[in-house]
C-alpha cells in the first residue's frame, strides 16, 4: 500500500506521527544553544617556546628554524608562520579544515621530541596550544575603584571570580591590569658599599630569616609535642629589623641600607575605563556552551554579587558579545515572521480558500521544526546561518503542498469524494513532486561537501535546506492529502459568490493575466529569432555591468564596536604612553558623542599572557575599546565614526602607527596583506616602507601597516672577557648580578591569609637611571674584592628588530591595508598595479595574501560548487524527462538569473561577497524548478496530441499560476531578509538581494524565453515520432511489392 | 442472467461499491488499475505521466430484471461529472456453473 493511501486511511496515525515530530522539534529548539555562527574550530595549532634572555634573532636561528624544519613533515599541514621576538618563539601551524587536530598535535609533539635534544639547553619545553573559538572572551567587565584599588585583586578574586567560576558552562574568568602587591627592598648602593655588603647577601639573609621549619617531635612525660621554629615575618615592616651584617662591631639592620616599600608592582600597564583607573575582567565559555545563556547567567550573577562589594568599586559591562547575537537572532526571527506572513498572503491570494491555505501553511512549521531536530542531534546551534537557511527554505516548503493540494481540489471539483480525490490525486503527482524536490536537493546538498572556512558556514545551510525541503515533500504526500480528505468538501455550486469574494475580485484579475500571457507567448513564438537574439544581447550586456560590481569577502556588520590599536615611538616608556592616552581620551570624548563606554589600556601587562594572544601589547602601545549606543540611537554608522577617528588620529604627532577596527574579529573583517619574503632585513623593510607609502596613496586604502616593528633601541653590556677572567668572573655571574640589581632578586615571600607576595630586593630606582650609574655598579668577585661594572666592559646602544616574522619557513614582512568605501577586490587590483610598478630587489618575493587570498579561495570553491550544482541538476532533469535536450531548454533560464543578480547588486549598491555569491549558486535550483513546471506541462500537452505552438501557449496559460506562486512565495519570503536594517542584517541581506534579483528576472525570462527555446528545439525530432513508429511497425502495410 | 461489465475511473470506486450495496448485488469480480480509453470521448487512462489517471473494472452477473436499475444508478453516477467517466455494458450469459 502506498504511503499516501495509508496516510489518508489512517488519519489519526498520520496526525500522531506529525505531532510527535513537532513535539520533538520543540524540545530540541529549547535545548539548542544560540550563537552567531556555527561552531567552527579553526585548524590552528601554536607552539610556544621560551628561551629566556635570547633576543629575536637568536630565537629565530636557534629555536624557530629548527622547529619549523621539524614540523614541515607533519601531515595535512597547510602553512607555517612564526614570530620570533625577545625570549619567545611562537610558531603557528595552519592545517586543512578537514584535519584531525588531535592527531596533528600528536604529530607535532613527536616532531618536537625528535629535535628537542639539539635545541639550546636553556629553552623551556615547547608548549602546544590549540586555538579554539571558545577562547574568545564572551563578556568583558570594567571594574573601577577608588579607596579599595590597592586590594582590588583580592576582593575580586574572592567575591566575584570564584562564585562566577561555579556557573555551568563557564570556561574561565580572568582579570587584567589588576594591581599586584609586592614588597620592594630598595637598596642604597653607596651605603651597601660602605658596610661592605652586597645585594646578594641581603637577599640571602631575607631568605634565611623568613622561614618556618618543623623540628620534630619531643616526648615529655606522657605527652608528645610537636616542635617547630616560627621565623616567618608577619608584616612587611618587620623586614626593617633584620640584621643583614656586622660592621665595626655593631649590627647593620636592613633599614640602615635599604628602604622597605610595601606597595604595588611597578607600573607597566594602565587600564582606564571611562577615564577612571580600573581593571578588566573577561569571561570565557566552555566549548559548545550556549553563549547567550551564559552571558545572561553571568550578568545575573554579577548583578547579585555586586551588592557585596565595597561601595567604591564599580562593576560595569564593557562588551557583551551575546547582545549582538541575541539582537541578530531576534531580528532574523522577526524577519522570518514577516516572511511567513507574506507567504500566507501569496497562497491565500492564489488559492482564495481559507481551508486550503491552512492545509498548505501547516507544512511550514512541520518542515522547519525538523531542522531543529537536526541541529539538536548534530550538536549544532541556532545561528545566523541556520536561521537564514530556514528563511530561504520557508518559501520553498509550500511548493509541494500546493501542487498536491491543487490536484486534489481539481478532483474534488469534478465531484469525487474528498477521500478518493486525496488518494488518487496524490497518486498522480507524487512522482513529479519528488523530482522537483530532488532538483533543490541537488543544489543544496553539495554545499555540505564544501571544505575550508566557507564550508563550515555552508554545511548547515546545505543540510537544513535539504532536510526541510525533503520533509516538506514527505508532508505534502502524507499530511496534505490526509488533511484535504478531512477538510476539503465539495461546496454547493448554487451559492453565488459574494461581491468582495475571491471569485469576484481576484479571479478575473488572474484570468486576465493568463490571457495576456497567452498572447505574449503567441507573439514570442512568431518571433523566435528576435526573442532569442534579444535575450542573448541582454545577457552579454549584463556581463559587462559586472565590472561595476565590487568584490568583497564577507559583508561587514555594524556591531557598534570600535577597537583602536595605537603604536607610539618604539621603546617609549609606559609613563609617556599614558600621557598620550590621556590626550586621546579627551579627543574621543569630544569627537565621538555616540560613545557609551570607553576602556583604554596602555602598556603591557606581564601577566595578561592570554590577552596578548588577542591584541598587541607593549610599553608603547595603547589599546582602546569603545562601545557605541545601539544602531537605532545614533545617526553615524560605525564606519563613519571610524573614518572620522582616523582623520583625528592623523593629527597627533606622537602616534607612529594605528589601526581602527570595527569588528571584534569573529565576523568578517577585510584586509589585504602584501607579503614580502626575503632574508635581508634592510632590503625587505625598505621595500615594505615603499609599498606602505604607495598603498597609502591609493584612495580607499586605510590602516596601512607594516607588521615588522621599527628596530628598538637596546642597551647592551659588552663584556671584555679577558678582564672578566682576571677577576675570576664569567658572563653568567655578571648577568645574574646585573639582573639582581635592576629587575631585582625575588628573595622570599610574605605570606598573608593564604596568599604569597614577592619580596624583591634591588637597587633603588634613583641609583639605576643612567649609563654611568650602571657602569658604577659594584660586583663582588669570587676572590672577595669588588669590581665596578665599568671595568669589565662597556654599555653600548644597539638597534634590534623586536620581532622576526616568518612564513613558509622564510622571513617575511607584511604590509596590510583595509579598504574603506571601496571593495576588497578593487583595492587588491589597485595594489596589484602598484606591485607592477615597484622594482623588486633580487631574492625578494612579493605575494598578496590576507583575507583577499581567503576570498579568492572561497570564490574558487563557489565556482566549483556552481559547476557541481549545474551538473547534478542536469542529471536529475535528464533522468526525469528521459531526454538530453529538455534540461538544456530549462537551463536556458540560469544565465538570466545571473543577469538579475548583477542588476540587483548594482541597483542596491551591494558588493559581491561570498554570501551574495552563495545566493547566486542557490538560484540555480529555484530557477530551474520554475522551468520544470512549465516544460513538463508542455510535454504533457504534446503527448496528448496537441500541436506544438498550441501546446506551448496552452501549457503556459495553465501553468502561469503555479509558476508565479512558487516564485512569489520564494521572493516574498526573502524580501524581509533583503530589506532588514537591524543588527547583523549586513551579513545576510546580500543573499536576499541576490535571490530576489535573480528570481524576479529569471522568472520573467523563463516565462517567455523557455517556451521560445522549446519551440525552436522541438521542431525537429518530436514531430517525426509518429513517422518513426509507423516505420517500425510495418506489418500492417500491404505487401504490394512482393 | 446478464453479465454487466462496468469500467470506470477509479475515483468512482467508493460510489461503485455503494451502488452494489444499495442494489443488494452480492456477487461481482473487480479488477483494480486497468487501462483503457473511451470509444468516443473518454480520455485515455494509462497511469503514465501523460495520462496519470487509472480505471477499474467490475463485472457482475445478475438476473435480467435487475439490469435496468443498475444501469439507472450508473447513469446517475455519470451525471455527477461526465469527465470522470463510467460505462456499463450488458452481455448475455449463455451458461453458468
Amino acid at each position: 500500500m502506498s504511503i499516501f493511501k495509508s496516510a489518508v486511511n489512517k488519519p489519526i496515525t498520520t496526525l500522531m506521527v506529525f505531532t510527535a515530530i513537532i513535539v520533538m522539534g520543540i524540545y530540541s529548539l529549547i535545548n539548542i544553544p544560540i550563537d552567531l555562527f556555527p561552531e567552527m574550530d579553526p585548524p590552528f595549532i601554536s607552539v610556544m617556546t621560551t628561551y629566556p634572555g635570547a633576543n629575536a634573532s637568536d630565537i629565530e636561528t636557534n629555536v624557530t628554524r629548527p622547529l619549523e624544519d621539524a614540523f614541515n613533515t607533519v601531515d595535512n599541514l597547510k602553512e607555517i608562520t612564526s614570530v620570533s621576538s625577545d625570549n619567545l618563539s611562537v610558531i603557528s601551524l595552519e592545517f586543512d579544515w578537514s584535519a584531525d587536530l588531535n592527531e596533528a598535535s600528536n604529530d607535532i609533539r613527536d616532531a618536537i621530541d625528535m629535535i628537542f635534544n639539539s635545541l639550546p639547553e636553556d629553552i623551556n619545553r615547547p608548549s602546544i596550544f590549540k586555538f579554539n573559538m571558545s577562547m574568545i572572551p564572551i563578556v568583558f567587565y570594567a571594574i573601577t575603584a577608588e579607596e579599595s584599588y590597592e586590594g582590588l585583586e583580592k576582593i575580586m578574586e574572592e567575591r566575584i571570580i570564584n562564585p562566577l567560576n561555579r556557573i555551568e558552562g563557564i570556561g574561565s574568568v580572568s582579570l587584567i591590569g589588576s594591581p599586584k602587591r609586592r614588597i620592594y627592598v630598595e637598596v642604597d648602593p653607596v651605603k651597601l658599599d660602605a658596610y661592605n655588603l652586597s645585594i646578594e647577601q641581603i637577599g640571602n639573609v631575607i631568605q634565611a630569616e623568613n622561614l618556618n621549619m618543623p623540628s620534630g617531635n619531643i616526648k615529655m612525660g606522657r605527652m608528645d609535642y610537636q616542635f617547630r621554629v616560627q621565623g616567618e615575618i608577619q608584616e612587611s615592616y618587620e623586614l626593617n629589623e633584620l640584621v643583614v651584617g656586622h660592621f665595626q662591631g655593631s649590627s647593620v639592620l636592613l633599614s640602615d641600607v635599604a628602604h622597605v616599600r610595601d606597595s604595588l608592582r611597578d607600573l607597566s600597564f594602565e587600564e582606564r575605563i571611562n577615564g577612571q583607573q580600573g581593571v578588566r575582567m573577561f569571561v570565557m565559555k566552555q566549548s559548545g556552551a550556549n553563549t547567550v545563556k551564559i552571558a545572561r547567567d553571568v550578568r545575573k550573577a554579577v548583578d547579585e554579587l555586586k551588592k557585596d562589594l565595597p561601595a567604591d568599586i564599580q562593576v560595569r559591562e564593557i562588551l557583551d558579545t551575546s547582545e549582538f547575537i541575541s539582537d541578530s537572532i531576534s531580528n532574523l526571527s522577526r524577519t522570518m515572521m514577516w516572511a511567513l506572513f507574506f507567504v500566507v498572503l501569496v497562497v491565500l491570494f492564489f488559492l482564495g480558500k481559507w481551508r486550503a491555505t491552512f492545509i498548505v501553511m501547516i507544512t511550514i512549521p512541520i518542515s522547519l521544526i525538523v531542522s531543529f531536530l537536526y541541529l539538536f542531534i548534530t550538536g549544532g546551534s541556532l545561528n545566523i546561518i541556520s536561521l537564514a537557511s530556514l528563511s530561504i527554505a520557508l518559501g520553498m516548503v509550500v511548493d509541494d503542498a500546493i501542487v498536491v493540494l491543487e490536484n486534489i481540489s481539481r478532483h474534488i471539483e469534478r465531484g469525487t469524494s474528498a477521500r478518493e480525490a486525496a488518494i488518487y490525486a496524490t497518486n498522480e503527482v507524487w512522482l513529479s513532486v519528488i523530482i522537483t524536490t530532488l532538483v533543490i536537493v541537488a543544489v543544496f546538498f553539495p554545499l555540505t561537501l564544501v571544505g575550508g572556512m566557507t564550508g563550515v558556514m555552508f554545511k548547515q545551510l546545505g543540510w537544513i535546506v535539504s532536510i526541510t525541503v525533503i520533509t516538506s515533500t514527505l508532508a505534502a504526500i502524507t499530511l496534505t492529502p490526509m488533511l484535504s480528505s478531512k477538510l476539503l468538501a465539495l461546496k454547493a455550486k448554487s451559492k453565488l459568490p459574494e461581491k468582495f469574494s475571491h471569485a469576484n475580485l481576484i479571479e478575473p484579475l488572474l484570468r486576465k493575466l493568463e490571457n495576456f500571457y497567452e498572447r505574449v507567448i503567441i507573439v514570442a513564438l512568431a518571433n523566435k529569432k528576435k526573442v532569442l537574439f534579444g535575450s542573448i544581447v541582454l545577457f552579454i550586456g549584463s556581463l559587462f555591468l559586472l565590472r561595476f560590481v565590487g568584490m568583497d569577502f564577507m559583508p561587514e556588520s555594524d556591531e557598534g564596536q570600535l577597537s583602536v590599536n595605537i603604536e607610539l615611538t618604539t621603546g617609549l616608556r609606559v609613563e609617556e604612553t599614558i600621557k598620550v592616552s590621556r590626550q586621546l581620551e579627551e579627543l574621543v570624548y569630544e569627537t565621538i558623542p555616540e560613545m557609551e563606554l570607553i576602556s583604554m589600556s596602555s602598556g603591557a601587562d606581564e601577566e595578561g599572557g592570554m590577552m596578548a594572544m588577542f591584541m598587541e601589547m607593549g610599553s608603547n602601545i595603547i589599546n582602546l575599546n569603545m562601545r557605541l549606543y545601539p544602531l537605532s540611537q545614533r545617526e553615524r554608522s560605525v564606519w563613519e565614526i571610524a573614518s572620522n577617528l582616523r582623520l583625528e588620529l592623523d593629527k597627533i604627532p606622537e602616534i607612529a602607527d594605528y589601526s581602527v577596527s570595527t569588528s571584534d574579529g569573529s565576523s568578517g573583517s577585510n584586509t589585504i596583506d602584501v607579503e614580502v619574503y626575503g632574508y635581508d632585513f634592510q632590503t625587505t623593510s625598505l621595500l615594505a616602507r615603499e609599498l606602505q607609502e604607495r598603498i597609502n596613496a591609493i584612495p580607499g586604502a586605510v590602516d596601512v601597516q607594516i607588521s615588522r616593528k621599527d628596530d628598538r633601541p637596546e642597551l647592551q653590556f659588552v663584556l671584555d672577557r679577558s678582564k672578566l677572567a682576571e677577576h675570576g668572573l664569567n658572563t653568567a655571574m655578571v648577568s645574574a648580578a646585573l639582573r639582581n640589581r635592576i629587575t631585582g632578586m625575588t628573595a622570599s615571600f610574605l605570606r598573608e591569609e593564604g596568599d604569597e607576595y614577592d619580596i624583591v630586593v634591588r637597587y633603588g630606582e634613583q641609583y639605576r637611571q643612567s649609563i654611568s650609574d650602571i657602569e658604577s655598579f659594584l660586583i663582588t668577585a669570587p676572590t672577595g674584592h669588588k669590581v665596578t661594572l665599568g671595568e669589565l666592559g662597556e654599555v653600548k646602544e644597539f638597534f634590534n628588530p623586536p620581532n622576526i616574522e616568518r612564513k613558509r619557513r622564510e622571513r617575511m614582512v607584511t604590509v596590510s591595508a583595509v579598504p574603506e568605501g571601496i571593495a576588497l577586490g578593487d583595492l587588491a587590483n589597485e595594489i596589484n598595479k602598484v606591485l607592477d610598478t615597484v622594482e623588486i630587489p633580487q631574492g625578494v618575493m612579493v605575494n598578496i595574501g590576507g583575507d583577499y587570498e581567503e576570498m579568492m579561495d572561497s570564490f574558487m570553491d563557489l565556482g566549483l560548487l556552481l559547476l557541481v550544482s549545474i551538473i547534478l541538476v542536469f542529471l536529475v532533469m535528464a533522468s526525469q524527462f528521459e531526454s538530453f535536450l529538455m534540461p538544456f531548454v530549462i537551463m536556458f533560464s540560469i544565465p538570466f538569473s545571473f543577469t538579475g543578480v548583477i542588476l540587483a547588486l548594482l541597483i542596491t549598491n551591494t558588493t559581491l561577497s561570498i554570501i551574495a555569491g552563495l545566493g547566486a549558486v542557490l538560484l540555480i535550483g529555484i530557477v530551474v524548478k520554475n522551468g520544470i513546471v512549465l516544460i513538463d506541462y508542455i510535454n504533457l500537452m504534446r503527448d496528448r496530441g496537441q500541436a506544438l505552438n498550441e501546446a506551448i501557449a496552452y501549457a503556459g496559460k495553465m501553468r502561469l499560476r503555479p509558476v508565479l506562486m512558487t516564485a512569489m512565495t520564494t521572493i516574498l519570503a526573502m524580501l524581509p531578509m533583503a530589506m532588514s536594517t537591524g543588527e547583523g542584517s549586513e551579513i545576510w541581506s546580500p543573499m536576499g538581494i541576490t535571490l530576489i534579483g535573480g528570481l524576479v528576472f529569471s522568472t520573467l525570462v523563463t516565462l517567455v524565453l523557455v517556451p521560445v527555446v522549446y519551440g525552436i528545439v522541438s521542431r525537429r525530432g518530436e514531430r517525426d515520432k509518429m513517422r518513426e513508429v509507423r516505420e517500425r511497425f510495418t506489418f500492417l502495410q500491404d505487401n504490394n511489392n512482393t | 442472467m446478464k453479465a454487466v461489465m462496468i469500467t470506470f475511473n477509479q475515483a468512482h470506486s467508493e460510489k461503485m461499491e455503494f451502488i452494489f450495496d444499495q442494489l443488494e448485488i452480492r456477487g461481482y469480480t473487480w479488477w483494480n488499475d486497468v487501462q483503457g480509453r473511451g470509444t468516443e470521448t473518454g480520455e485515455p487512462r494509462k497511469g503514465t505521466h501523460t495520462w496519470p489517471e487509472m480505471n477499474s473494472a467490475v463485472m457482475t452477473i445478475i438476473h435480467d430484471e435487475r439490469v435496468d436499475s443498475l444501469l439507472e444508478s450508473i447513469r446517475k453516477l455519470d451525471e455527477i461529472n461526465k469527465e470522470v467517466g463510467v460505462r456499463a455494458f450488458v452481455l448475455n450469459v449463455e451458461k453458468t456453473y
